[in-house]
């Protein structure tokens, strides 16, 4: 599964992975936020960021395929909000400064996750004092899409092992009700693990 | 004379879609006891338990029912009581709620504010306590079941509360993993509540036992005997466990 890959890749072995994570947070938002306010005209700067990145993917052995399937996923999204851009007076220029700043952020934020393992991230967030709202919030997705993830899968085995007969609409549909399915155990799950923090002293 | 540890009169509950949950439970567990709750799937264990730390009623109205340590649990008492009863739930995943088990057994320390080193020692004790020194940095997906059960244990444990109220302990645990819960269970010193489907470890642990059906208390008294009483068992859903049966009593 996605989350068990990108939980390996962070807990690996590189000088990229030896750092401190609060360095590579700090350094990954110091380059988004670079990225995104520097005006692309200053071309040379973007040439460089881009080599920066590519250095510090290569120095952490992040595989190149693992981080080109997920730019690819995301890349559509990208090229919907920029292609907007097209429409506009100079809207070339336009399109293509948000399709490079878009996809260096993108880039940052895979290679941050794949050297870095979420405690780490979350750790030093906390220690910035960011409001434990957002840092609760964002440990709970980290906990959770495991768990979600494995929902998925036992359904989906138990749903492959029940399927005799194949057919596009069917496998539509039964995806549907699986998607259903997995919101209702999720809010249910919700509701438990709610209780379960109220139950630990949670205000 | 001091207030029992756990003292309950009369608790009624009705869940949100109107089912009677609890009818008119009453029960007094002693300081120092370890006690059975057993009876048949829906009979209202798990319920009985969440109102012991106040996760249930959602709503607080009226008289309470239900007292710690002579304390009522009620609104203005509920944090008070959340540190003095440990609630371990059903279903591990639902507890362990944080991305390693060290930040996850640092949770309700957190929530009661201590200090930075305070909590680090107590985390540092409570995996101790459970025999799973050095996992702190793993991530609880990592865990087996066992392991799972034992950091929600650490996670309650680390609060050193005085009552424990255990939901289906061993439901999902291997027998190493469940002689390794009871034998940590047998070294913690907390007054034990634990509903369970487990009879034999009602038999091998609980001095006495409590068999609740359709929201009511239908038998009470030590556990062995309740246990051995075979028509009793059968009429709600449960069977005599066979070291029982067999005529070697514990």
């Amino acid at each position: 599964m996605k989350h068990e890959r990108v939980d390996r890749l962070s807990r690996g072995e590189s000088p990229v992975h030896r750092l401190s994570p609060g360095l590579k947070t700090a350094a990954a938002f110091a380059f988004i936020l670079a990225v995104t306010l520097i005006p692309f005209r200053v071309g040379a700067v973007f040439a460089a960021a881009g080599a920066l990145l590519v250095l510090a993917i290569a120095a952490g052995r992040v595989p190149a395929a693992y981080l080109l399937k997920r730019l690819l996923l995301l890349e559509p999204v990208i090229a919907a909000v920029a292609g907007l851009a097209l429409f506009q007076p100079g809207g070339a220029a336009r399109f293509a400064a948000m399709a490079v700043k878009s996809t260096l952020c993108v880039g940052a934020v895979l290679a941050l996750s794949a050297t870095t393992p979420a405690a780490g991230i979350l750790a030093f967030f906390r220690a910035l004092r960011v409001p434990s709202i957002l840092t609760s919030m964002a440990a709970l997705t980290v906990r959770y899409v495991h768990v979600l993830g494995d929902e998925l899968r036992r359904m989906r085995r138990a749903r492959r092992s029940r399927t005799f007969r194949g057919g596009k609409a069917r496998a539509w549909r039964s995806a549907a009700a699986a998607a259903g399915h997995l919101f209702v155990r999720s809010t249910e799950r919700a509701e438990r693990i709610y209780r379960a923090m109220a139950a630990r002293g949670w205000r | 004379m001091s207030a029992p540890a756990v003292e309950i009169r009369d608790l009624r509950y009705r869940y949100p879609d109107g089912r009677v949950g609890l009818d008119g439970v009453s029960l007094t567990v002693e300081e120092g006891e370890t006690v059975g709750l057993i009876g048949p799937n829906g009979a209202g264990k798990s319920t009985l338990l969440m109102h012991l730390n106040g996760i249930l009623p959602d709503a607080y109205r009226g008289a309470p029912s239900i007292f710690i340590h002579g304390v009522p649990v009620e609104k203005a008492t509920l944090l008070r009581i959340r540190r003095e009863v440990g609630l371990l739930f059903e279903d591990p995943d639902d507890q362990l709620l944080s991305p390693t088990v060290w930040e996850d057994i640092a949770f309700g320390p957190r929530q009661w504010d201590w200090p930075e080193a305070e909590v680090e020692a107590a985390v540092g004790r409570a995996l101790a306590d459970v025999g799973l020194e050095g996992f702190g940095r793993l991530s609880p997906h990592h865990l087996s079941n066992g392991e799972k059960q034992r950091v929600c244990l650490a996670g309650i444990m680390v609060s050193r509360p005085k009552v424990l109220a255990l939901d289906e302990p061993t439901r999902a645990l291997d027998p190493r993993g469940r002689r390794r819960l009871q034998a940590i269970l047998g070294g913690l010193d907390a007054v034990k509540i634990i509903a369970t489907h487990d009879l034999e470890l009602v038999a091998e642990t609980c001095g006495r036992a409590f068999v609740l059906d359709g929201g009511k208390i239908a038998a009470a008294g030590p556990a062995v005997e309740v246990l051995a009483d075979e028509p009793l068992m059968l009429a709600h859903g449960l069977e005599t466990p066979h070291i029982l049966k067999n005529g070697a009593c514990r």
